[in-house]
């Protein structure tokens, strides 16, 4: 009696799991058939691209696209854009929001309340509504066209979201330490730079990776606010191929393949600190 | 030591302290003042302007705003982005939550799905948008063999240039997109629950269902607060996936008020236009946090 228990409960346990698996499966192919395909794509022919009858698996390796990333493209200089953009962006929010996180974690002040507060608010915010004047003021101060004027941009957006990523990071280190030091003699930065920042590095990792993020796959501010080509970033460069007369899928597919891979490199790296990231800031608010 | 002196007055201290805070926080504090406050205020001043930013500046006053709530284009477009922000956040959140709570249970290659699923959020959203722009393409498009190969469809669909089902291919597209931040949300929540409670809810007998609504769910709603605030403002201001996919159309089929926005002032010129319904957007961005946050309050 017991024992056919058992063995029903087993049973259903491995019809339970091998369900699992197949349906994991159907939607991890949902995600993949798609990845794929722009992969396979980016490796085809011109002939093939625009065969009848889809070609999975191309027959020829053709690299000819992605010579064309590096050659008349300039696909190059447009990923050297970006990454100046989204590292400098990167370096001014965590430097910022550190500085703002360490001082609302640790000091009364007039108005912290509303700051705490405007920081939400800016979530709300409509990028669209900010191009508008961000494009009026960034040309009277001659920083269109400029890769200066989108990493100012850049950082003014993530700004808020950071600074509320970091608050929640000071918030989980104990204050003792921060007494213990100053009974000590410590000023408050010296507390700050030598004692409490090194306790953060997985929440700055955590809002550096956020605001690279956003900075690489950044578009509408950087189509407005650039116009020379020299300059342009490469999700607008990769776009900006949609528009010509002739559309080249599989050149597309290549480039947007070699825009991904160093986001996927960086999560494979750090994907604890991009997990703590996203939820950090949430979870604890 | 000096500073050792002034901490034994307690007014010194709350002085001293008030100070210090200023001077960490000032950098953000002044380059938010300069480029949000700044910006958004002079988007205010535009909104009362007709005008193209270069010679043409003629005060009209609360025109727009009036004309936004007479003029049916205005509704026309926020009624469609409401109905997309649903359908979006809706579908985030059925996926989430399903592929969520498979992943929190212990099974062999769990990493790996973890990271499968993670993909689409570290693709960039003109990638995605060009991604499937090519998959739904009516004539070399996968999409269209695949389904003619399944016999679903016996010719050629161009899904994105048909008014009825370019809005229902951008929001699937968009589900595809999004769901795996509310995903991880509701992973982290569901690892927040501590296993006693829901030996406690066994032990009193609670079944499965039971379990759920009295365990998961409460415990999920702090996470889930914030995640459905987040997600319904940013998929509410969408702009690059669908601008890169339809540009709004066929016709207005997908004409998304950012879109709109972004048309009414980089096409049109009407600046002043462009800046007054951004900001009723935003007001109505705010409006949808304060209404999450009124029905979700905790009793």
């Amino acid at each position: 009696m017991t024992k056919s228990i058992l063995k029903t409960k087993k049973s259903r346990k491995i019809t339970g799991s091998i369900l699992r698996y197949v349906f994991l499966c159907l939607m991890a192919s949902l995600i993949l058939v798609p990845v794929l395909w722009m992969i396979s794509t980016a490796f085809k022919t011109e002939a093939e691209t625009y065969s009848p009858t889809p070609i999975w698996i191309p027959t020829e390796i053709s690299l000819d696209s992605f010579k064309k990333f590096w050659g008349i493209y300039n696909f190059g200089q447009m990923t050297l854009n970006s990454l100046v953009t989204c590292l400098g962006s990167m370096i001014i929010c965590t430097a910022f929001s550190c500085l703002a996180g360490y001082g609302v974690t640790r000091f009364e002040f007039k108005g912290k309340k509303t700051f705490m507060g405007f920081l939400l608010v800016t979530q709300m915010f409509p990028s669209v509504m900010l191009v508008v004047p961000f494009y009026s003021v960034l040309t009277k101060y001659h920083l269109t066209n400029s890769l200066l004027g989108l990493v100012i941009v850049y950082a003014a957006t993530n700004i808020a979201f950071s600074t509320w990523m970091m608050t929640s990071y000071f918030k989980s280190i104990p204050l003792e330490l921060d007494e213990a030091a100053r009974v000590d003699g410590a000023s408050s930065f010296t507390i700050f730079w030598k004692i409490i920042l090194p306790l953060t590095v997985p929440g700055i990792a955590a809002v550096a990776i956020f605001v690279l993020i956003n900075g690489w796959n950044e578009y509408m501010y950087s189509s407005v606010l650039i116009s020379k080509d020299s300059l342009k970033t490469l999700t607008v460069g990769i776009v900006s191929l949609n528009t010509q007369n002739q559309v080249h899928w599989n050149d597309m597919m290549a480039a947007s393949t070699v825009s991904c891979i160093p986001l996927i490199i960086l999560f494979l790296c750090f994907q604890k600190y991009f997990i703590a990231g996203m939820t950090s800031g949430a979870v604890k608010s | 030591m000096a500073s050792a002196v002034k901490r034994k007055t307690s007014s010194g201290k709350v002085q001293r302290y008030n100070r210090t805070g200023y001077k960490f926080i000032s950098p953000a504090v002044i380059m938010m003042a300069a480029l949000i406050v700044y910006p958004m205020l002079y988007g205010v001043y535009l909104s009362f302007y007709n005008t193209n930013l270069v010679n043409k500046w003629k005060f009209v006053g609360l025109k727009y705003y009036i004309q936004a709530f007479t003029q049916s284009e205005f509704y026309n477009s926020v009624f469609l982005t409401f109905l997309f922000m649903i359908l979006v956040v809706a579908g985030h959140f059925i996926v989430g939550f399903i592929l969520a709570s498979i992943l929190n249970k212990e099974f062999f290659g769990r990493t790996l799905f973890r990271v499968i699923f993670m993909l689409p959020w570290l693709f960039p959203e003109t990638v995605i948008a060009l991604l499937f722009t090519w998959i739904l393409n009516p004539m070399y498009g996968i999409f269209n063999s695949i389904l003619k190969s399944l016999g679903i469809i016996s010719s050629n669909i161009s899904w994105l240039g048909s008014a009825n089902l370019a809005f229902p291919a951008v929001v699937v597209v968009c589900i595809w997109k999004g769901y795996p931040m509310v995903m991880t949300m509701i992973l982290s929540g569901l690892q927040g629950i501590s296993s006693d409670l829901y030996e406690a809810a066994r032990i009193d007998g609670a079944n499965k269902w039971q379990q759920f609504l009295h365990v998961t769910l409460p415990g999920l709603k702090p996470v889930m607060t914030t995640t459905i605030i987040l997600d319904s403002v940013w998929w509410f201001k969408q702009y690059t996936l669908v601008y890169t996919m339809t540009g709004g159309g066929p016709g207005t089929a997908t004409n998304l008020i950012s879109l709109n926005i972004y048309g009414t002032a980089f096409n049109d010129l009407r600046f002043g236009k462009a800046a007054a319904w951004g900001i009723i957007v935003f007001v109505i961005c705010y409006l949808i946090s304060k209404v999450y946050r009124v029905v979700l309050r905790d009793d």
